[in-house]
């Protein structure tokens, strides 16, 4: 289910939810450089003790409830989209969302292998087999990119990275 | 001993395509009718359990890995993509246990048990929980890749007897309803 039963025989609430959605699709998510990111994104705007939404704009605007479904919707959206996407295209994604952070690429997969932040990107509520099959890519993802950034560096002559096995090894 | 490990073997593997050969094509189109959680605003990304074992039972991610030609990323995929498929079969079967008890637990109050549907529907519950049993062997001896269309026939049918679990309770409960007018 994508959204409450509340929403579901209401039309109006249903037509600003709607609205909110769209909104946070155009103003926000479009100028994010990758699905990655949105989904960082998306799950930074829910309390980590509560995993309610917030998002003071869009509230503002909408009404809290109907902002909170939107995120919501738009949360779940993007992990599914992650989760079908072939390994190949994760990396891509991973790749891009790495460059966008502007942050050294071998602290970033150091400290994303270390600490897995990524599994407070999953949204509530989502399929047991599914996000197993994201955590086991998002993995998987990171283990390809340190093993193209250890090509490149023995390639350039350079001392290979000194990363440990990701822990989950 | 290798001559009855390969007989088991080869008889597991006729009984499975046995019971593939048997698929009609009313089953082909259950595929689409997973679609049927498709939901306002036009959101794509909502969950269809066929194409979840479509992907995790795909043999594209091992081509990928396969391409960088790295011993220690195709083991690690390996143990990883086993483990998802395990998680999905072992999961599959529990949940269609869960739902034969609950139905069985409507049926037992029910007076007007279809012995037919019931029949059938209990067959399709055994077909479903062997076909489980195999996967999981097959998986822990083969791997998930090779197995991606018995993959999607359990899903198929795991939704097909999930459904016909629903409708046989809706029947009956509808039966005893009217049988209790007077």
């Amino acid at each position: 289910m994508l959204f409450r039963d509340i929403s579901m025989n209401n039309p109006p609430y249903l037509l600003t939810m709607r609205n909110a959605f769209e909104d946070l699709q155009r103003r926000t998510l479009s100028h994010i450089p990758c699905d990655f990111a949105r989904l960082i994104y998306l799950a930074s705007m829910r309390d980590y003790n509560t995993a309610i939404y917030h998002h003071e704009g869009l509230a503002a605007r909408y009404g809290q409830e109907q902002t909170r479904e939107a995120l919501q919707t738009s949360h779940r959206e993007i992990f599914c989209k992650l989760v079908f996407l072939p390994l190949e295209g994760l990396v891509t994604e991973l790749e891009t969302y790495v460059r966008a952070s502007h942050e050294a690429q071998d602290d970033f997969i150091h400290a994303w292998q270390e600490l897995e932040p990524y599994r407070v990107a999953v949204p509530m509520e989502a399929d047991a087999t599914m996000v197993q099959l994201f955590l086991s890519n998002v993995r998987l993802a990171l283990e390809v990119l340190r093993f193209r950034r250890e090509q490149e560096q023995s390639q350039a002559g350079q001392p290979v990275s000194s990363l440990p096995l990701s822990p989950a090894r | 001993m290798m001559q009855g490990f390969a007989f088991v073997a080869v008889s597991v593997l006729l009984i499975v395509l046995l019971l593939l050969g048997t698929r009609s094509k009313k089953d082909k189109g259950l595929a689409s009718a997973t679609m049927r959680n498709r939901e306002r605003l036009g959101s794509e990304g909502v969950l269809q359990p066929a194409e979840l074992a479509h992907r995790i039972f795909s043999p594209k991610d091992r081509e990928f890995i396969g391409l960088t030609h790295s011993p220690r990323l195709q083991r690690l995929y390996q143990d990883d993509r086993r483990n998802v498929a395990l998680h999905w079969v072992r999961r599959t079967s529990r949940e269609v246990s869960a739902i034969m008890l609950r139905h069985r637990l409507n049926s037992r109050y029910s007076q007007n048990v279809n012995v037919a549907a019931e029949a059938k529907l209990f067959g399709l519950y055994l077909e479903l929980r062997f076909l489980c049993g195999v996967l999981v062997f097959l998986i822990q001896l083969f791997g998930p890749h090779a197995l991606v269309d018995l993959a999607s026939y359990t899903s198929e049918l795991y939704e097909q007897v999930g459904r016909a679990m629903r409708d046989a309770t809706a029947a009956s409960n509808v039966a005893s309803s009217e049988d209790a007018v007077p």
